[in-house]
């Protein structure tokens, strides 16, 4: 701990200096307006067309009617709960997708490599299947109920994981591995120290672009064959002309993907630093910076994410159990 | 060539082989998995009657221009933000990441509120998914382009637009080029969706029907022909890419960590 106080910056920032304050708190400021000022304005701009009547409240209510609607939504149709729900779809099929994906890439790419190329075409054509127009085949397999939503869901994510870590486990340095080849490692020993390491980088860019395309499909399975989640509420919404209940719930859908795209780029950086840059141009944040976060933001970051699993898995098993158990679907 | 063909091939027909044999003896209910070959026989069987020829019109006929809307605003817009604009892409990155994360199908209700129910809610929709891989994409080829190009580019007098036609564009060709190919994908993905849910033709208009109908033929079918027109248009893009973009270039003009 001694070594960390005497290798932080504090000291070389004059605590006395008149000037340093005002101008650090300008320069705060600025940086905050820069990156927020036109997301204030816009939202600004959308409350001020709702109470100056430039557009009809019934077609595009203002920002605080939106916000009233997200408060009421959450007191009489139990919006957490729906948000659980959808939240822990994408991870239950995120789950799946990795725990199918990159083991099937490691065997394919490693174990039997000339069986995996002869797989490659098969696998493209699949992951260029749409993925929405499995769901009712995924029906006639699995049933009603949660399976098929996961399944899509898992269908989403695994193509992404599966090519990023397919390329990723055929391209491991060869260098690396001769070296630990030479100084005889274990099979076991390469494949947790070099391998795997070298290799989950990609696997988790692969996971980012399913979670991405996770949520996009999820919403439109909801809204076409569910009882709960944030999709059925727009849905709902969208039947009986409650368009408030419609922008409130886009909202919670697009914090929400903000929120786990953020989530998902701090554990990047964190953990799993030595990749370089995760290279998917249309992510935008994947251009943040590299300062090192705060050790208990990140935790609690993590914590968080995981209470929020738990919570959203427990929900959906109860909404399973509540649909087999009621007579009367 | 033709082992070469039957080797790259062999797994798609070994699957294909699989599932026919599986459905044929029973193993999985032909009534629910019917066998490959009889959906390529209903296949034939709908073209030959003219049911499956319109819907596939329909279905391409709000794909392509959705897709060619994004595309035609998506490229510049990105590629001016990423190289004139630098200041105005700070400012505008927060805002942009918000609205990608805008699902269409959140609009969908909305857009019709605009627009009325027609062909307009579903191309709009298809090019609003596009547009964002486009523009972000963009954006960045055109921010990773090797700044001693430019330089020299300056150095032998090149205006403005000059730099961006000669050094930008075909420096950030391939990465455009991805974001594009990426957006195709998408632009199905999206429009199968949006016609399941609300559209009265059109290949998810046929799944959505078939399913409703038990005609477990015809969704086979159906799906099929999806899965079939997406590697299509794939294919065709990347034809179209290598022969007239600059992916060549791609080795020694973005070389990473420059």
């Amino acid at each position: 701990m001694s070594d960390a106080k005497t290798l932080s910056p504090e000291p070389l920032i004059p605590l006395e200096s008149p000037s340093a304050a005002p101008s650090e708190v300008a320069a705060w400021l600025g940086a905050k307006l820069r990156r927020y000022g036109i997301l204030l304005f816009l939202l600004g701009l959308w409350e001020l067309s709702g109470r100056a009547h430039w557009v009809d409240q019934t077609v595009v209510p203002s920002l605080t009617l939106t916000l009233k609607a997200i408060a009421q939504m959450w007191q009489r149709i139990d919006l957490g709960s729906h948000i659980l729900i959808s939240l822990g779809r994408v991870i239950f099929g995120l789950l799946i997708g990795l725990s199918v994906g990159a083991p099937m890439a490691y065997v394919l790419a490693r174990a039997w490599p000339k069986l995996g190329q002869n797989f490659e075409s098969l696998w493209r054509v699949f992951g260029l299947i749409n993925p929405y127009c499995l769901f009712p085949i995924f029906v006639i397999m699995f049933g009603l109920g949660e399976t098929p939503k996961i399944a899509v869901l898992a269908w989403v994510s695994l193509w992404p994981i599966f090519f990023g870590a397919e390329t990723a486990f055929r391209n491991v340095n060869p260098q690396l591995l001769k070296t630990a080849l030479s100084m005889n490692c274990r099979s076991w020993a390469i494949f947790w120290r070099i391998t795997l390491p070298a290799s989950l980088p990609a696997i988790f860019t692969g996971a980012r672009i399913g979670v991405e395309m996770s949520f996009f499909i999820l919403i439109a399975a909801e809204m076409t064959g569910a009882t709960a989640g944030l999709g059925w509420i727009i849905h709902n919404a969208g039947a009986a002309y409650q368009t408030e209940r419609i922008y409130g719930a886009g909202v919670c859908v697009v914090i929400l993907g903000v929120g786990i795209n953020r989530f998902l780029e701090l554990i990047r950086q964190n953990f799993l630093a030595w990749g370089e840059g995760d290279g998917i141009p249309w992510l935008l944040s994947s251009r943040a910076s590299k300062q090192p976060t705060n050790r208990l933001v990140l935790w609690l970051c993590c914590l968080i994410f995981a209470l929020v699993m738990a919570l959203g898995f427990w929900k959906i098993f109860q909404g399973e159990n509540l649909i087999l158990s009621s007579p009367n679907p | 060539m033709i082992f070469a063909f039957i080797r790259k091939y062999a797994a798609i027909i070994g699957f294909l082989g699989l599932w026919e044999g599986l459905s044929r003896l029973r193993v999985i209910d032909p009534l629910f998995f019917p066998p490959f070959t009889q959906v390529v026989a209903e296949i034939v069987h709908l073209l030959r009657i003219g049911v499956l020829g319109p819907q596939i019109k329909a279905s391409l006929q709000r794909a392509i221009p959705g897709f060619l809307l994004a595309t035609l605003m998506g490229v510049p817009l990105g590629l001016l933000l990423g190289s004139w604009f630098k200041t105005l892409t700070n400012y505008l990155e927060l805002p942009l990441e918000i609205f990608s994360q805008l699902n269409p199908f959140l609009l969908f209700h909305i857009i019709i509120l605009f627009m009325g129910i027609g062909e307009a809610p579903k191309v709009t929709i298809v090019a609003w998914t596009c547009l964002w891989p486009i523009v972000f994409s963009s954006m960045s080829g055109a921010a990773q382009v090797n700044p001693s190009l430019l330089k020299s580019g300056r150095a032998f007098g090149l205006s403005r637009l000059g730099l961006l036609r000669k050094i930008t564009w075909p420096a950030a060709s391939p990465v455009v080029f991805a974001g594009i190919r990426l957006s195709l994908g998408y632009s199905l993905f999206m429009l199968i969706a949006a016609e399941m849910m609300g559209a009265s033709s059109g290949l998810g208009f046929m799944v959505q029907r078939t399913q409703e109908t038990f005609q477990l033929d015809r969704l086979y079918a159906a799906v099929t022909v999806i899965a079939f027109l997406g590697l299509i248009l794939d294919a065709s893009l990347q034809l179209l890419g290598r022969a007239f973009l600059y992916t060549k270039l791609e080795n020694y003009v973005n070389t990473p960590g420059d």
